[in-house]
């Protein structure tokens, strides 16, 4: 959007562009990151994070020093697998080993990959990927394990998929098919992250018990980058929408993209939403065993993100003919409010649940089905901030209400206090105001005792003879100057 | 369900004629080696089928010797009582019945207690209600749980069943265990209540009208869910008896705001409302307490002060206590539970329901 444009939007949506002042002015990050001490192979992987991406590198730039460096490292080697398995200019020889070996490359000291072809876009981290290498070797080993072990899942998925893709067809069939691919490409970075977590005593070690929820947590993300990139995807000759869903809708993958097949369409991509907002309950039961405010925000930013891009997309056509995002103004906002705590969070949860809700249509054969995950949503949230309790209905039940009579009484004392302040406060004004304005008469000339002593004469008014002078003097003046 | 480890001979069902008796009589019967026996005041009818080896004996439960004799003559090791009496919709928020809804709930409980007392019954299951809390209508009811208290005035029927579940919970001793559950409000094959009037809005032009924010939240039951949960009980009290002397609360577990509720009805049977008019809460309080002065003169309309506020009333429990200790959890999903109500409603008014849109 050009500077007219923008300033056009944000006139007529004045809270949006608040939201954006208030998080350029006020957002302080939980931890801020020291660059002067940085090794030069630091300073590399950091220029790549910022160039890989932007709306991750902000993120991981303000988690915990513990472990920022950790969380960097495997988004990089992440990044490095995937710029491999993406260039289609490999052939699946040479692929194959690459992707399965890749987690012994991060031990091999100047290792580096020059074979992507030119117009894949983050070629440079590779063929530097020495300064990952030598950053990697000063990790942790309990970190640098973790890492290796999730390259070494993530690769070997990746290869399975490439030769899948090669010998035969790999296009999405099944939902399971679907929730398998995600989970390669996203659950696992989920597990990954979450033992981080709990290795640096920033999670709950129960949520290493349940591997549901950080599934959930990937799934729930990559689900959501698969419906809103459909058109993006299409046009690229990639297809993940699983043909269990869209089959129910269109004959043909590429009838979604047809004007005369919109309503069938956006049902299906409702249904696609469906889907994903199954995970929703267990991401916020994931952010409910966080220890640590930064790898909280770390975690949530995302999540609101999604869930507000999802509602976005939900019924919305647009999706079928170009990239749709949220606005810049909505982006603050919601970052904002991931950053605070969980009940800030679930509130934004449950506003865009809500406003999923409200698009809902009768007509789309899901219908109930997104009610029954919006209720569940809704019926979790609650479970954790109840709105009410048993021992508060009892108190009802019965008549009595001491606790509630004696906030009450307390609230009412405080506010005739306030009040008293506040009327304290006008008397001073109004003094001061008074004072200034005598001062100033009296500056200028102001006789207080003449007027004094007329109004202790009774003459509240000015005598009538002095209005007939100042009359006829007027009168004078004018005769004068005729 | 876990129907091997305990075995069911007798079972005795009180309101078996009814639409949640009916429905406990075949989930009983898929114990095959139990013997079911159905009392009520009309024999098994063709809207609610029970099973062919069920027996039926007519008996009233208000008058005390004739439930006795009944009882004494099958002398079940297990007795479930749902028969109840429930006020129509238009008498929900009024006094008029209450003392027949006491004889028939409170009284009936009590001589149906009597019996089995008398009868050497083992397990005794008091089909109560949610209503016992959720008919206190002054507050909304999120995630309720079993430790909320029984509200003292509500209305006639909530009243009732409090009033009767308490007296089946202290009559639990070693000799005669009891249980209570409480379902949700209730659908499925034979409902006369709920989708019949949810149905009737379309031809009265009501479904336009959405009152309060169409956001509060309700717990629906399928009913063979709840017949379900009443073998569940039985084979606990006649085991563990982990469940004697507590109440639950069974329901779908699948809440949803009630206006979608009605939308995905009336969508099964092919109408959708053409406008959406959004009441505010009390100005269709006010709206109620006008169109009960019309029916007063004219005839039935859904609309009146009770029902305002029961539809935009929040409702659901936590299902939790049912799950832990019955091991209860629904079987028919509530999507499932919506389209099979509307088919079986539509079967009974003899209409077809248009195809659904979707291939599958």
């Amino acid at each position: 959007m050009g500077l007219a444009t923008n300033a056009i939007y944000y006139t007529f949506h004045p809270s949006q562009l608040r939201a954006i002042i208030q998080w350029k002015v006020w957002h302080n990050p939980v931890h801020e990151r020291n660059e002067k001490d940085d090794t030069e192979t630091q300073k590399a992987c950091f220029h790549f994070l910022d160039r890989t991406s932007r709306s991750f590198s902000a993120v991981i730039k303000e988690l915990h020093p513990e472990l920022l460096l950790p969380v960097c490292l495997f988004y990089l080697v992440l990044r490095g697998l995937d710029t491999i398995e993406d260039d289609t200019s490999i052939p699946l020889e040479t692929k194959e080993p690459l992707l399965r070996n890749f987690k012994d490359f991060l031990e091999q000291d100047g290792w580096n990959f020059t074979g992507n072809r030119p117009e894949e876009k983050d070629r440079e981290l590779l063929v530097q990927f020495h300064n990952v290498v030598a950053e990697f070797k000063n990790t942790k080993p309990a970190y640098r394990e973790i890492i290796k072990d999730i390259t070494d899942k993530m690769g070997n998925g990746m290869a399975d998929y490439c030769r899948k893709a090669a010998l035969e067809d790999a296009s999405v069939k099944t939902i399971e098919e679907y929730d398998l691919y995600c989970h390669y490409v996203a659950g696992l970075v989920g597990e990954g992250l979450t033992r981080l977590f709990v290795e640096a005593e920033f999670g709950n070690p129960a949520l290493l018990k349940r591997p549901r929820l950080h599934k959930s947590m990937g799934l729930f993300l990559q689900k959501t980058n698969i419906i809103r990139d459909i058109k993006e995807d299409e046009d690229d000759g990639r297809r993940f929408w699983p043909k269990e869903i869209w089959s129910k809708h269109v004959d043909n993958f590429e009838d979604l993209f047809k004007l005369e097949n919109r309503e069938a369409a956006l049902n299906c991509s409702s249904e696609m939403v469906l889907n994903a907002l199954e995970h929703m309950d267990e991401c916020i039961f994931y952010l409910a065993g966080l220890r640590e405010q930064s790898v909280f925000n770390f975690c949530c930013i995302p999540q609101t993100m999604a869930i507000a891009t999802l509602e976005l997309c939900f019924r919305n056509p647009a999706i079928f003919e170009r990239n749709v995002k949220i606005t810049k103004g909505e982006a603050c906002q919601l970052m904002f409010e991931s950053t605070q705590n969980l009940r800030v969070a679930c509130d934004t949860f449950r506003t865009y649940a809500r406003r999923i809700h409200k698009k809902n249509s009768p007509k789309d054969p899901n219908f109930l089905k997104i009610s029954i995950v919006c209720g569940k949503i809704e019926k979790f949230i609650e479970v954790i901030f109840p709105s009410q309790n048993a021992a508060d209905a009892q108190r009802r039940v019965e008549g009595q209400n001491p606790a509630k009579d004696e906030a009450r009484a307390k609230e009412d004392a405080e506010s005739r206090k306030e009040i008293m302040f506040m009327m304290a406060l006008m008397v001073v004004i109004m003094v001061v105001i008074v004072a200034v304005m005598l001062g100033v008469a009296w500056a200028m000339g102001a006789r207080f005792d003449l007027a004094w002593k007329e109004l202790r004469n009774g003459n509240l008014r000015p005598p009538k003879q002095f209005a007939e002078r100042d009359a006829a003097m007027a009168g004078q003046v004018l005769h004068q100057e005729l | 369900m876990d129907g091997d480890t305990t075995v069911l001979r007798k079972v005795l069902i009180t309101g078996g004629s009814g639409f949640v008796g009916s429905a406990i009589a075949r989930a009983f019967a898929e114990h095959p080696a139990c013997a079911i026996t159905v009392v009520d005041l009309t024999p098994p009818g063709p809207t609610h089928v029970v099973p062919e080896q069920a027996s039926f004996i007519k008996a009233d439960i208000t008058v005390q010797d004739e439930i006795c004799r009944a009882v004494c003559q099958v002398e079940p090791e297990v007795l479930i009582h749902t028969a109840g009496f429930i006020p129509p919709l238009s008498e929900r928020f009024g006094r008029k019945l209450q003392a027949l809804v006491w004889k028939v709930n409170v009284q009936g409980t009590k001589n149906v207690l009597e019996a089995a007392k008398r009868a050497g019954v083992q397990a005794l299951i008091y089909t109560s209600s949610c209503c016992v809390i959720t008919d206190d209508l002054g507050i909304p009811h999120p995630n309720i749980d079993e430790q909320w208290p029984v509200s003292p005035s509500s209305l006639i029927y909530g009243e009732s069943k409090a009033a009767a579940e308490a007296s089946v919970l202290k009559a639990s001793a070693d000799t005669l265990v009891t249980c209570a559950l409480r379902p949700s409000v209730l659908c499925g094959p034979g409902d006369h209540q709920l989708v019949p009037a949810i149905h009737a809005c379309i031809a009265k032009f009501e479904t336009p009208f959405v009152i309060g924010d169409g956001f509060n939240l309700w717990d629906v039951t399928y009913v063979t869910n709840v017949a379900d949960a009443h073998v569940l009980a039985a084979e606990n009290l006649l085991s563990s008896k982990t469940a004697a002397g507590e109440v639950f609360f069974i329901q779908n577990n699948e809440p949803v705001p009630f206006r979608d509720f009605c939308l995905a009805i009336w969508a099964h049977f092919g109408h959708y409302p053409p406008i959406e008019l959004h009441i505010p809460q009390t100005l269709a309080y006010i709206a109620g307490f006008l169109s009960e002065c019309f029916t007063w003169l004219r005839g039935t309309t859904t609309l009146s002060r009770g029902s305002a506020r029961d539809a935009c009333s929040v409702r659901y429990a936590s299902g939790e206590k049912a799950k832990r200790i019955l091991g209860y959890e629904a079987r028919v999903g509530f999507d499932d539970a919506v389209r099979l109500s509307c088919e079986d409603y539509a079967r009974r008014l003899g209409i077809e329901l248009p195809a659904q849109k979707t291939k599958y």
